[in-house]
């Protein structure tokens, strides 16, 4: 495995560990899987407008959460159902819009379960930038969005934009899909999220601990995962998520049998 | 029209005429309330009658269609939310949930948790507190910031009586001890009625205020909540003042 890759693995798992324990606090799974689905109509655009395909995805992503915001305000249709509709409207005009554009069916594929043939030194320093960035503003507004986690109501009372933080949210979790599409996929993006922060939640005490703990488990999966599929010539994304799921497990076992001694 | 108050004002809030029109439905109807130094006002109302949304505006969460809230400069409000639920998946202990986002410093937490009896719950997971637990954390929470006016929504509302009793009785004696104001919005008036000077009734407009017993004695007061509810608000201050048994005289009342 070449250094920009390893490099990059570890940056996207340093950023998945946080921000996906943001996502098992605040229910935003469903949200995560939306925003992969819009993820071919981001590269589709960034094709149209002559961009790289990350900055397509970030702004369809952007886009993708004001709608989503400004459609809640409304009141009118839950959340899931909003999610819904964008996200299948966003997957739809990808597909079509990628067909349109002559990509073939093989790239295609490679977007759905992800591959890291594609992976240039250059994008790969887009996407530790990227990380770099997400991580630093993360840090940053830490202890406002645990209080907004634990109750919006009193975060917002005590002073916390609470719209703004879910916004930023909302946009980091576009920038780690955008970044960590390629290696992982657009289909099993949001286990990345997921799986690592529920692992750690199993032994975490406070939130920093689950989120460091988040870190460093979905490193371990990624750089045991990638050699593997490598070598077995498999989609990166199943194999890295294979992992990840047996090192729950493993946890999990652990956790039960110290429970009972 | 200036957005503070003097310093010197006695007020620490004033709303004047605040209107609210949600989705062609007036929620607040040129609603005016005045929370002077050491008031304790309960605001009472059916549900849907704007409590929540006339908080919300006091707090300045919110910019209402007409009307403005002025608050005294040093104004500095602890609040209490109507519930919170915390989600098991959080692994945070009461704590560093009372510290975290603002700067409380160890001791100042330790002299607060006596003062709502959390003590003992410091270092236990938020997740697992009871209902009472979790409002005494809230309430020490509020209490951080060193408020002169606490706010709060129907704090008592997922607890048992005598959980209501005892939570109430803290507010009380946290109202005499630190010289602040209280607003409140309960329904358990009887229980909170001895020291409540004011009570606001609030349906969309204020109904009616004033002191408890002459609130119940409004006729429009009494087409809202029914006879039953004016009766036991009625009768309250006389059996209180008396140290007899009082079962007899308003036992059905109270149920």
């Amino acid at each position: 495995m070449s250094v920009h890759i390893l490099l990059t693995t570890v940056a996207l798992a340093l950023v998945a560990g946080p921000l996906g324990c943001f996502v098992v606090w605040r229910r935003m799974a469903y949200f995560g899987d939306g925003l992969a689905h819009s993820a071919l109509l981001g590269v589709a655009f960034g094709m149209i407008i002559g961009v790289s395909h990350q900055i397509g995805m970030v702004v369809i992503a952007v886009i993708f959460a004001l709608s989503l915001l400004w459609l809640r305000a409304k009141r009118v249709l839950a959340t899931d159902t909003l999610l819904g509709i964008l996200a299948h409207a966003a997957l739809s005009l990808g597909v079509v819009a990628m067909a349109l554009l002559g990509a073939g069916d093989v790239e295609v594929h490679d977007y759905l379960l992800g591959s890291f043939d594609a992976l240039t030194p250059q994008t790969a320093a887009w996407i530790i930038g990227g990380c770099g960035v997400s991580l630093g503003l993360l840090m940053r507004l830490w202890p406002g969005l645990i209080l907004m986690t634990t109750s919006e109501e009193l975060a917002h009372a005590e002073g916390v934009p609470i719209v703004r933080y879910e916004f930023v949210l909302m946009v980091l979790m576009g920038v780690v899909v955008a970044a960590s599409i390629q290696l992982v996929g657009v289909l099993l993006i949001t286990s990345l999220l997921i799986i690592p922060a529920s692992t750690a939640r199993l032994f975490a005490r406070t939130p920093e601990m689950m989120a460091l703990g988040g870190s460093a488990i979905a490193c371990l999966c990624m750089v045991l995962g990638l050699p593997i599929a490598q070598a077995y010539e498999l989609a990166t994304g199943p194999v890295i998520v294979c992992v990840s799921v047996i090192s729950f497990m493993l946890v999990l076992i652990a956790r039960l049998a110290s429970r009972k001694a | 029209m200036s957005t503070e108050l003097s310093p010197s004002s006695d007020y620490l809030v004033s709303a004047s005429d605040l209107s609210v029109i949600k989705q062609g439905k007036t929620i607040l109807d040129a609603v005016s309330l005045d929370i002077a130094k050491h008031d304790f006002i309960t605001l009472i109302g059916p549900n849907g009658a704007g409590k929540t949304i006339l908080l919300r505006h006091l707090l300045k969460l919110d910019t209402p269609h007409s009307g403005h809230v002025r608050h005294q400069p040093n104004l500095k409000i602890g609040y209490v939310p109507q519930r919170v639920s915390i989600d098991p998946s959080l692994p945070i202990s009461v704590q560093r949930f009372l510290t975290v986002n603002n700067s409380l410093p160890a001791e100042q937490l330790e002299k607060l948790a006596e003062e709502t009896k959390i003590m003992h719950l410091l270092s236990r997971p938020l997740a697992v507190l009871s209902g009472g637990e979790l409002q005494r954390v809230l309430l020490t929470r509020a209490l951080a910031s060193e408020p002169n006016l606490l706010i709060l929504d129907e704090p008592a509302q997922n607890l048992d009586v005598n959980g209501q009793l005892q939570f109430y009785t803290m507010i009380e004696e946290i109202y005499e001890s630190r010289k602040l104001s209280v607003l409140m919005v309960s329904h358990d008036l009887h229980l909170v009625m001895s020291s409540t000077r004011k009570v606001v009734c609030l349906y969309h407009h204020i109904c009616c205020s004033g002191a408890p017993e002459s609130v119940a004695r409004d006729p429009e007061f009494i087409s809202i909540f029914g006879d039953e509810m004016a009766k036991l608000m009625a009768v309250y201050p006389h059996t209180h003042s008396h140290d007899h048994d009082h079962s007899h005289d308003h036992g059905e009342d109270s149920q």
